[in-house]
This record gives C-alpha cells, sequence and structure tokens, in this order.
C-alpha cells in the first residue's frame, strides 16, 4: 500500500469532484422541458449569489426547484449507499456484501412503512411526524443488520458464505412483510409505494427535512472515515486486526451503525435502488486500490456520479413520463457485474 | 489559463442570445432584471479563484496528517457559508405576484388556494379531461397525460407524461393555475405540486350521482356553471328515462371483468358497480376494496347471469373471450355456457359525463326487452333533451364504437 497523501488525496477526490460537478451540470441541462446552456449558467450563478427574484420564473422554476434538489437528493442516496456498501464489504470481508444484498434496505423499507402506517395515528406535530419515516427506516435497518450479522457468525468469526445466505433469506422475508402490508394496511395507493420500492427520486423531500438528512449524511459519512485505516487492518481478518491493535468491536458497532444510518438516509429518501452500494466501491477499488483512507472518498463520489447519471436517464429516456432509477441501476448494473465477476476483479 | 475572464464571457455572451430566447417565453422584464448588478462580484470571484489556483501551484505538499486536511476543509466551508450568508443577505427577496386566489375544498376533502380565475389548466387524469371538454372549457386545457384519449383533439394536447409518473419539471413549465388529479393519481405527485406552489385539485366520486355533482362542482369552479347545468341535467333526464324503462325488469346478476388474468373486479363502493345498477344490473362481488382480487371458484358458486367486458382491454375482445371460454373454471360457468357476454365501451371506466352512454349502451344488453321495437345492441341512446357539447360528445362516442 502506497503512503498516504495529501496531494494523491486532493488530487484523486478532486478529479471526481470535478467529473460530478460536470455531470451535475449536465443533469441540470436535460430533461423533459429543453433548457439552454445559456440560461442554464446564469441561472445558475444567480442562484448561487442568493438573487432569485433575478431568476426568469420559467427556467428558475424548473433548473433550481425541481432538477436541482432533485440532483442533490441523488448525490445524498449515491454517496450513502456506495459508503454504506464499501464499508459493509471490508467489515464483513465479503466482496457481495451491499446494503441490498444484505437486506438491510429492505429492513429500512418495512420501518419507513410502519412508520409512515403509523404517522396518522399518533398524534404529534407536523415537524416531528416529518421525522418519522426517516427514524423507522434507521431502525428497521439498524434491526436487519443486527439479525443477519447474528445469523452470519460462526464461531465467534463472520462466515462469508452464511452472511450473504442469511442477508438473502432475511431480504425475502422482509419483501414479503412488505408484499403483506402493501396488501392489507394500505388504503392508500398502491403505485406510490411500488414505485418506491423500486427506487424513485422523483418525489421531493420537505424542506424541513434537507437539513436533517443532510447533517445525518455528514454526521455518518465522517464517523466511517475515521475507522479507515482499521478497516484496512479488518481486511486481513478479525483475529488479526485485533493482534494489531484495532479495537474490532467498537470499529464494528460504529461502522453497522453508521451504515445503517446512510443506508436509511438513502431508503427513506429514494426507496430500494439496487447495484450502487455494489458495484460502485468495486470499480473504485479496480481504479484506486483497496486503501479505505481513498476508497471510501471515492466510493462516496462514485455513487453520487452513478446515481445522478441513472436518474438523468430515468428523467430522459421515455420523456415525459419518467422511470424508477432503480430500474436504470439495475438494468445497466447487473451487466457490469457480471462483465466483473467473469474477469475476477470481484 | 484565465480562470477570472469566466463569467465576464458569459456575460458577454448575454447580449447576443438574449434575443433568441426571448423569442421562446415572455419574460423580458425578469431577464433584463437579471443582468443588472453582476459586474462587482464576477470580480470577486475571479480574483478568488485565480488566488486559489495560483496558491496551489506554489505550495509544495508531501504528507500531510488527515486532522490537517479536516481543519483546512472545515476553514474553508466556513468561509464559503460566510460568503454564502452575506450574499444571501444582500439579495432582494422576490415580490409575489398578486394573484387573487380562493380557498376551496376539493372531494379528498383537502382546502387547496387556487386563482380567482383559472385560465390553464393540467388534467392528470383522463376522466377529468373529458369533463373539461364536455364543459366546453378545453381551450384552457394546457397539458394533460398519454392515456388523455377522448375527445380526438385531447391526443393533441401537451403531453405531461403517464399517470402514475408524470414529468413533474413539464407541468411546471406549462405554468398551470390548478392541476387536476384524481385517485388514479400517486399521492407523492401532489406533493411535489404542493412544493412548487402548484395547486392541485381532486375529484373522487364514487357514485353516477357522485360523478354529476363533480362535474357540476368542476363547473363552478371554473366558471362556467350554466355549462356544467346544462351538462348535468340532460344527464339526469337521461338517467331517469332509463329508471322508468327498467322499472318493471328483473335486476341481472353480472361479473364485471377487469382483468382476466388474475381475475379482478369491481368492489361495491366503485361508481362502476353504481353504473352497473343503474343499468338494471348487480355486481355479484361483494368486496369493500376498489379492484378485489376474485376468486374463480368463488364465480363459479355465485354463477352471475353475465360477464361484462370493457373494450379497452385487448384481452376482452370476442376472440379472447372465446379462447377464455376454453379454460377450466370459465368453462363451467352458465353465463358462458349461454354465451351471455356483454362488451362495453371503457367510458365505463372513467368517472366522466360519458359515463352515462355507457350505462345506456349496458342496459340496452343486458334488458333489450325494455328497448322494444327492434331492441337492437346498437341502436343509438334516446338522446331526450340534449345539451349542445353532450350532443358532440354522445356522436364522438357512437363513432368511436
Amino acid at each position: 500500500m502506497r503512503p498516504l497523501t495529501l496531494q494523491r488525496l486532493v488530487l484523486q477526490c478532486g478529479l471526481l469532484a470535478l467529473i460530478l460537478f460536470v455531470v451535475i451540470v449536465i443533469a441540470l441541462k436535460l430533461g423533459a422541458v429543453p433548457v439552454s446552456l445559456y440560461g442554464l449558467a446564469r441561472d445558475l450563478v444567480q442562484a448561487l449569489l442568493g438573487q432569485t427574484s433575478g431568476i426568469s420564473s420559467d427556467y428558475g422554476l424548473i433548473i433550481i426547484d425541481i432538477r436541482l434538489p432533485r440532483i442533490l437528493l441523488g448525490v445524498l442516496a449515491g454517496a450513502s449507499l456506495a459508503l454504506a456498501g464499501t464499508s459493509f464489504q471490508a467489515l464483513l470481508r465479503n466482496p457481495l456484501a451491499d446494503p441490498y444484498i444484505l437486506g438491510v434496505s429492505y429492513g429500512a423499507a418495512v420501518g419507513a412503512m410502519l412508520a409512515s402506517i403509523l404517522e396518522p395515528h399518533l398524534s404529534i406535530p407536523a415537524s416531528v411526524a416529518a421525522l418519522l419515516t426517516p427514524l423507522g427506516a434507521f431502525l428497521g435497518a439498524a434491526c436487519t443488520i443486527t439479525v443477519v450479522y447474528l445469523l452470519g457468525r460462526r464461531e465467534g468469526q463472520i462466515d462469508s458464505a452464511t452472511l450473504i445466505l442469511g442477508g438473502v433469506i432475511t431480504g425475502s422475508f422482509l419483501s414479503a412483510v412488505i408484499m403483506f402490508l402493501i396488501t392489507t394496511v394500505t388504503g392508500r395507493d398502491m403505485h406510490g409505494i411500488a414505485f418506491w420500492l423500486m427506487g424513485d427520486l422523483s418525489t421531493p423531500l420537505q424542506p424541513s427535512l434537507r437539513w436533517f438528512l443532510g447533517v445525518g449524511f455528514l454526521i455518518a459519512a465522517v464517523t466511517i472515515y475515521t475507522t479507515a485505516s482499521d478497516l484496512n487492518l479488518l481486511l486481513s481478518g478479525e483475529k488479526e486486526a485485533m493482534h494489531l491493535g484495532v479495537d474490532v468491536d467498537r470499529v464494528r458497532i460504529v461502522v453497522y451503525v453508521a451504515a445503517s444510518l446512510l443506508t436509511a438516509l438513502a431508503v427513506s429518501v429514494s426507496g430500494a435502488i439496487g447495484y450502487v452500494g455494489i458495484l460502485v466501491p468495486h470499480v473504485m477499488r479496480l481504479i484506486y486500490g483497496s486503501d479505505h483512507r481513498v476508497l471510501l472518498p471515492t466510493a462516496a463520489f462514485g455513487g453520487a456520479i452513478a446515481i445522478v447519471i441513472a436518474d438523468t436517464l430515468a428523467r430522459t429516456v421515455v420523456a415525459p413520463t419518467e422511470l424508477p432509477v432503480g430500474a436504470v441501476t439495475a438494468i445497466a448494473g447487473a451487466p457490469l457485474f457480471i462483465y466483473l465477476l467473469r474477469r475476477r476483479a470481484v | 489559463m484565465r480562470i477570472g475572464r469566466g463569467p465576464a464571457t458569459v456575460i458577454g455572451e448575454n447580449a447576443v442570445s438574449q434575443t433568441t430566447l426571448l423569442c421562446c417565453s415572455g419574460m423580458r422584464l425578469s431577464r433584463e432584471k437579471a443582468r443588472s448588478g453582476i459586474a462587482p462580484w464576477q470580480l470577486a470571484w475571479g480574483f478568488l479563484l485565480w488566488n486559489y489556483f495560483a496558491s496551489r501551484r506554489r505550495r509544495v505538499v508531501n504528507r500531510v496528517r488527515l486532522a490537517g486536511l479536516l481543519k483546512r476543509s472545515a476553514y474553508a466551508v466556513a468561509a464559503a457559508f460566510l460568503a454564502i450568508g452575506a450574499l444571501h443577505a444582500q439579495a432582494s427577496t422576490t415580490p409575489a405576484e398578486p394573484k387573487p386566489l380562493r380557498e376551496v375544498t376539493d372531494e379528498t376533502g383537502r382546502a387547496v388556494r387556487i386563482p380567482q380565475a383559472i385560465r390553464r389548466i393540467v388534467s392528470l387524469a383522463p376522466s377529468v379531461t373529458e369533463t373539461l371538454y364536455a364543459l366546453g372549457v378545453q381551450d384552457r386545457l394546457v397539458g394533460d397525460t398519454d392515456y388523455c384519449d377522448f375527445p380526438q383533439d385531447a391526443r393533441n394536447k401537451t403531453k405531461v407524461g403517464a399517470i402514475l409518473n408524470p414529468s413533474i419539471e413539464t407541468i411546471a413549465s406549462l405554468h398551470p393555475d390548478v392541476v387536476f388529479v384524481t385517485k388514479i393519481n400517486r399521492l407523492e405527485t401532489v406533493h411535489a405540486l404542493e412544493t412548487l406552489g402548484i395547486p392541485s385539485y381532486a375529484t373522487d366520486p364514487h357514485t353516477v350521482d357522485a360523478i354529476l355533482a363533480s362535474t357540476q362542482r368542476l363547473a363552478e369552479i371554473l366558471g362556467v356553471p350554466d355549462s356544467g347545468a346544462a351538462v348535468t341535467s340532460d344527464l339526469r333526464y337521461r338517467l331517469t328515462d332509463l329508471h322508468q324503462r327498467l322499472a318493471s325488469q328483473p335486476v341481472r346478476r353480472v361479473l364485471f371483468v377487469v382483468w382476466t388474468e388474475p381475475l379482478l373486479s369491481i368492489g361495491k363502493d366503485t361508481f362502476i358497480a353504481d353504473a352497473i345498477q343503474h343499468a338494471g344490473g348487480v355486481s355479484v362481488v361483494d368486496s369493500s376494496q376498489s379492484w378485489p382480487q376474485v376468486n374463480l371458484e368463488e364465480v363459479v358458486h355465485l354463477q352471475p347471469e353475465f360477464l361484462i367486458f370493457t373494450e379497452s382491454h385487448s384481452q376482452t375482445s370476442m376472440p379472447g373471450i372465446d379462447a377464455l371460454a376454453q379454460l377450466p373454471g370459465w368453462r363451467i360457468l352458465d353465463a358462458v355456457r349461454n354465451r351471455r357476454y356483454v362488451t362495453i365501451s371503457d367510458a365505463v371506466n372513467r368517472p366522466a359525463p360519458r359515463i352515462v352512454s355507457a350505462i345506456e349502451d349496458l342496459a340496452h344488453q343486458l334488458h333489450p326487452e325494455a328497448f322494444v321495437p327492434g331492441g337492437a345492441q346498437h341502436a343509438a341512446p334516446q338522446p331526450g333533451k340534449i345539451g349542445a357539447i353532450e350532443q358532440d360528445l354522445v356522436e364522438e362516442s357512437v363513432c368511436a364504437r
């Protein structure tokens, strides 16, 4: 492993940040309503300066109020899923680990659904009620990862195959629970939930939630990053890492909680988007190696880029009708995953 | 690389491309406002960017601890926040367009604030699109969905996408005063519109009477109560006429087939169930769900006298029904053995004024003896006193068949 220099880290993250920026600008430009590049540039500069009055209501509404929040939501979801995937893969020492495959996404979905079912029955102020869904998603995700971890543990060590099987089974059990909830409890539209389960970014976030989720993401991401060097050592095995002075139990709990939080954030805003959490870390590992101090931030950027591209496709391919973004990530992700698998890169 | 000149080039292009842009949207005032007050900050930004890149070139960094990195980025973030905050404080607030609003309660009980005069409408449901045409306000309809196919002219309106996943930005770009939705749309779409300050009004009729009331209410909201009254009074007249004709007829027990695989029918609380009752029938399915999945066993047990299919569904064209008749289960239904199928226009699926034509059609097929002489299935419905708009609708629906 090459020694990490700030220059290398900044260079690599900076390059990805630049790509992300370019992708975001392109995503802002593309959509069902044509927007000129010039109009886009002017409105962006205006918005950056807070001069909302100067923005023409036509483009301004579409770019600043519709596309930008949605793209930022995609950035948040993509970065969260990729970070969660990277840290699960390191912690469980399993290349297949990912919030979707481990069933954590489904756990978060069940939690979020239960919260939204319970919400009307609880007499709580609206500002608290808005937080209920992300909170439910987090509890669901945390419970699921605990169960899957216990299922996958044998004689004090994680057994790779058992863990993945445990995750798949838990996931399929939870998706059955979701089907049950849909058919019995929901008097409300099934369509919405169906879209949400496929992964969909078309629902804008309530303004009160934006800050909550943004801060939650930053806290979880920074927390995971503090364990980056421990995760590097953990790659050689839990016992080995312990001998090298890693407080394995602490790292495990910290990473599980933080990664569950990230999964819950992503699921509560966008539903269950597959393949980003598993593919992006692998691609980034191919490019940047497996030093988690570099891998974690680059994977976050990669996840954001992947989702923004996928969502732009989802918005434009059959415009003005929109596809769920999860369908796009699955269509693009599954063949790419098979390719990586056959190359034995995974 | 002269980064400092970046914004200047953009501004330079301003004058050139502005003229082309103005053609497509009438935003002259706000655009011209946008040009003022840009000069001071462009220099500031240019300086900052230049300074940053220049200092990066000069600095030689080898190994720096992460703590240092974090501290630095914290400074940067703080500085950025301060800058944005200061700029925000300078920025003037948007003066809201003074548009006289009024509060109405929609059919789901939501209080909605809509403009006094509604000039631009987006409809997210085929039934609402039809109703707007029936009321003669189609000129105000600026956008509808891919599924809004009746009358023919509705196909030519700007499409905003499918019912479940329309493009919010296309809707916003049409600047609607109100968006009409129904329960077939997603709640998420309504929320998304709400966030953008676009009011949405939901219709949700569960009976034929409610469809008429809903039409009347829509007419009042749109400021055309007279055409609403004309449409609904004519429909009421036709329904009363139908009731008189069917008064002495036995009630037919029917199975309304929404879908065959799996077998889906209608619940008792739907406007379709009510429409069937208006046509002198009753649905054998007694479920409180809207679109219950029905067990074929139960259907065999209930033995409906007629099976009702709608035209929209390719599976339910006559050859499709013949194929269905070969299947076990279906084979032993009396209605299948006696070939007592009824196919009616898909207007029955839409809670719009045209449903009365579908009801008349169904009544003709269920009770041909009530419409002697002849009792032909394709006889035109008794028109009664029909308003000009409704007359058009009936003609078009007859043509469609």
